[in-house]
């Protein structure tokens, strides 16, 4: 019966899937049971995150200051979970700092993330009722596609405007070195924030502050404290505790020689 | 916003991006001809999208620099440079050939003289990073700075080589509080994007497809 079940279900899923459908449909189950209770009333409550509380303060330092503020969505496009990360975030800042009249600039590598990152902005504006603040191509720059060409123009736009607030956040790689760095020189409050592995450890050496991993994800939700998008983060956990436990199974049983957990994953 | 506009924008667009989210996955997952055709056929449109975007990019850089040009914004003089060489280069693309030996020889002789300017940049970017992270003002700093240089010295052979116990602790936190923090943070930072997904197909985020005045 289970090789029946197994041979049915290896001709519709591709070959080495089928671990990887398994596991999206039960963060999917779990994702809307979760949203299902947030719909209800049901509340969560969520650890304070150091990077987010430097959010506001940076915000009201650069209106102390006079300054701009410049979000970094790196250097993919909306093809990346980081960029949508990061424009996400900027939709939340530009609101916040556009009700006490602040700028927020974002320049983009991918000319699509442009697009996206224009509608956000004015819709940030109309929200924050500031839509007479918004003109197109003010606050969205796009200096060209390559790495580099971005991390210097991003360093040339920093040094002209010098933001009081910096966020990293998206994907990135050595270019957050000459980008921070420069940041960093001009005095500006920065935090960083990539699930890249190579890019971390430069975050953690440049910048002020920093989410670390899935952080950046759940950074929208905790900033604003919606209660549906707070309910989301719970199915998140929830994901990562099976994963927890699997791991730990997977372990127990290596150990005693037996390898279910690996065929199980199609390993 | 007109009732008309608010639909388009906030239900129109998430329709779009909900079918060609499924599509996607479905062509992904299952080995069912129609949907890889379908999912191929989304792929093809996304990449014309795409390329259509680069005017868009073209439009905002020219409407910057002219802009800054007119008014004689700081550094007026680069911005009108950048615009006649991106004039430049496109006539001069189209007369001789993108492919010929003449465009990419003088192409890559820019970009890559450039490109290599800013890698060596990094070393003293680095540098003055270094300078002001590893500095022991606490204990937490100490420690950091310690296991860094323990780094440091596995990547030195003539430091390392007479202290072969160095070399063990060094690869022993590569290969593992290293190595379960990376792959804790790839497997979370996974988990995390798809529920940000979800969060924006289901318009609880405030990105491009939540209209202001819709739902």
């Amino acid at each position: 019966m289970m090789q029946i079940v197994t041979s049915v279900v290896g001709e519709i899923i591709r070959t080495g899937r089928v671990a990887q459908f398994a596991f999206l449909a039960l963060l999917a189950i779990f994702t809307s049971y979760a949203y299902s209770l947030g719909r209800k009333g049901r509340t969560w409550d969520i650890r304070p995150l150091e990077g987010l509380d430097a959010i506001d303060e940076g915000i009201g330092r650069s209106a102390e200051m006079g300054r701009p503020i410049l979000l970094l969505p790196g250097i993919s496009g909306l093809n990346n979970a980081q960029t949508m990360a990061g424009l996400t975030m900027y939709g939340e800042v530009t609101e916040r700092a556009a009700k006490i009249g602040l700028d927020t600039h974002t320049i983009m590598t991918s000319t699509q993330a442009v697009t996206a990152a224009e509608a956000i902005a004015r819709d940030a504006f109309v929200r924050a009722g500031k839509p007479e603040m918004y003109s197109p191509g003010k606050y969205v720059r796009w200096f060209g596609g390559g790495q580099f060409v971005y991390a210097v123009g991003a360093a040339g736009h920093i040094m002209e405007m010098r933001p009081a607030l910096l966020i990293y956040m998206g994907y990135f790689l050595a270019d957050v070195i000459v980008t921070a760095e420069t940041g960093a020189r001009i005095g500006a409050v920065s935090i960083g924030s990539t699930t890249d592995q190579s890019a971390t450890p430069l975050m953690g050496m440049f910048c002020d502050y920093m989410l670390i991993g899935e952080e950046m994800y759940a950074a929208s939700a905790e900033i604003t404290r919606n209660p549906l998008a707070i309910a989301t983060l719970a199915g998140e956990d929830w994901m990562k505790l099976i994963v927890l436990i699997l791991m730990v199974v997977g372990v127990l049983a290596n150990m005693a020689s037996n390898n279910f957990v690996w065929q199980l994953l199609g390993m | 916003m007109s009732a008309t506009s608010t639909y388009v924008r906030t239900y129109l667009t998430r329709i779009v991006v909900v079918v060609a989210a499924v599509a996607t996955l479905a062509g992904y997952y299952f080995a069912y001809e129609p949907i890889s055709t379908v999912s191929n056929e989304l792929n093809i449109w996304s990449s014309l999208i795409t390329s259509f975007t680069l005017f868009v990019g073209l439009i905002s850089v020219f409407a910057r620099y002219s802009r800054s040009v007119m008014n004689r914004d700081n550094n007026w003089p680069f911005h009108l440079y950048c615009l006649a060489m991106i004039v430049v280069w496109i006539i001069w693309g189209n007369m001789i050939g993108m492919y010929s030996t003449l465009y990419q020889t003088l192409y890559m002789s820019t970009k890559i003289t450039l490109h290599i300017t800013i890698i060596g940049q990094l070393i003293f970017f680095s540098v003055s990073g270094m300078y002001r992270t590893f500095r022991i003002k606490s204990l937490r700093t100490a420690v950091f700075a310690f296991f860094t240089v323990l780094i440091v010295f596995l990547n030195m052979p003539p430091l390392i080589a007479p202290f072969p116990a160095l070399s063990t602790a060094a690869y022993w936190l590569l290969d593992n509080p290293q190595m379960a923090a990376a792959r804790a943070m790839v497997m979370c930072g996974g988990i995390g994007g798809v529920i940000l997904g979800i969060r924006i197909l289901l318009g609880i985020e405030k990105g491009a497809l939540r209209v202001t005045g819709g739902d």
